[in-house]
């Protein structure tokens, strides 16, 4: 049976209390959301925690509902399996739902959280790009007060982000795409259940206007830089004319040639950036259909 | 330090003190001796250690005591009725979808939780709700096999 050291065990019922006991305890404690990753890293002795700050007690940080100015809050321990079937997504939302579908396994789904997989910074994240394209921005809050970061100034590098020690993630913004945005997640693992993505890429293409005008495209990376990439010349090759599958494969191309893949024991570096090209033509390709109006 | 808590195991409630470290196969596993119940790697990566917690499955290796509070947990121990089989069981017997065992229980609770939300689930679907448990036997094929029999025992018609 693999245990854990024992802790000082802590539940905390408002998110200030939660701060207070953080605060208290510095480096030693961790606040406890889902588990799936906090608890890996336990049993493996990567992390000997003094005390865990269960946040589950506390109300209404689970929720997903219908935010201020239209925007959709995501509440940062809602599990990932309600943004799975979550009810309130637009068409142009949806490729989070599609991202959250992808991560992990039903039961890893039924506990981890949205908080947790973001927080934890792994540059391999299913659920970032997907943020990314959608432009979330992340609520946090210290016991100085709450703030609002974008989610592409989020990540700092592996495991690392521009929260203070102390300061919790309390939920994600949403704000609505514009009207005729579609988007798309693609990622392959070495299967399908179960694996961290060795490549992840969504996409995002708005159209407008009788004429189908393209007037924003996005495309972000994930699993080949230490953060999450948002792959800015791709986008300036989408958006500079019509949306050919020539210039779509050119983006792609340029998405490759702008990500610093590694090579490890799941994938080589050559292999993770021809991945990346492939993707990001899928990933576009089906974004543009679903902002026609196709199903996908 | 130890936390009091309170769940409904296969339908029995249970009161007990438990460390904060415990996770819910220990207590499962040496409190309950439901040993149905296996743990395979320990980490959330092989899925043998599943159980159904309020009606979904869950890593019951990565769950700690202090979320068990008011929880319902059903295990393998819990399926059958009376001495009757539950039509899965039926079916993993039936189909051969049994080899050295170790995954059964899991695999049986995932598909329990698919089924009864869609008896009709097809092959995919299976393979999708099974996707977080992993059989060394390689007894795939006669499991998702013996999910579908299941499934039309239990109601379910495909097209």
């Amino acid at each position: 049976m693999k245990r854990i050291r024992p802790f000082r065990y802590v539940e905390a019922f408002t998110v200030r209390e939660a701060l207070e006991i953080l605060a208290e305890e510095k480096e030693g404690a961790y606040p406890l959301a889902g588990g799936t990753d906090l608890l890996v890293r336990m049993k493996r002795g990567d992390l000997a925690p003094r005390a865990l700050v269960n946040l589950k007690r506390i109300p209404g940080l689970d929720g997903i509902d219908a935010g201020a100015g239209g925007d959709i809050r995501i509440g940062a321990l809602a599990p990932i399996a309600a943004i799975v079937d979550a009810p309130l997504f637009s068409a142009g939302q949806r490729v989070l739902a599609e991202a959250a579908g992808v991560l992990g396994s039903p039961a890893i789904r039924n506990l981890g959280t949205l908080g947790g997989n973001i927080g934890r910074a792994s540059p391999a994240c299913d659920m970032a790009p997907s943020l990314m394209v959608l432009q979330a921005r992340v609520l946090v809050e210290g016991l100085r007060g709450k703030r609002e970061i974008g989610i592409g100034e989020f990540f700092k590098g592996p495991g690392s982000t521009v929260l203070d020690p102390g300061e919790l993630i309390i939920s994600f913004l949403l704000p609505s795409p514009a009207s005729g945005t579609g988007a798309a997640y693609e990622r392959v693992g070495r299967r399908e259940g179960m694996d961290c993505a060795l490549v992840g890429v969504a996409a995002s293409v708005t159209l407008s206007g009788n004429d189908r005008e393209l007037k924003d495209a996005r495309v972000t990376l994930a699993a080949v830089a230490p953060v999450p990439l948002q792959a800015r010349r791709a986008e300036e090759v989408l958006l500079s004319g019509p949306l050919t599958e020539a210039r779509i494969g050119e983006a792609a191309r340029a998405a490759a040639a702008d990500c610093f893949p590694i090579s490890d024991m799941r994938a080589s570096g050559a292999y993770r950036r021809e991945m990346v090209r492939v993707l990001t033509c899928r990933a576009v390709a089906r974004a543009l259909r679903s902002a026609e109006g196709g199903k996908d | 330090m130890k936390i009091p808590i309170c769940l409904v195991v296969n339908g029995e409630r249970h009161e007990l003190e438990a460390g904060p470290q415990e996770t819910l196969v220990e207590i499962l596993r040496e409190r309950l001796h439901l040993t149905g119940t296996k743990e395979g790697c320990g980490i959330g990566d092989c899925g043998t250690c599943i159980v159904l917690m309020d009606g979904v499955p869950v890593n019951s290796c990565l769950v700690l005591a202090g979320d068990l509070q008011g929880r319902q947990v059903l295990t393998i121990e819990g399926l059958d009725e009376d001495g009757k089989l539950h039509p899965l069981q039926e079916s993993f017997l039936e189909k051969g979808a049994v080899q050295c065992g170790f995954c059964t229980p899991a695999m049986i609770l995932s598909a329990k939780s698919l089924l009864d939300r869609d008896p009709a689930a097809g092959e995919e679907e299976i393979k999708r709700a099974l996707s977080g448990s992993l059989c060394r036997c390689g007894s795939y094929k006669k499991i998702v096999e013996a999910v579908q029999a299941a499934g039309e025992k239990m109601g379910g018609k495909r097209q």
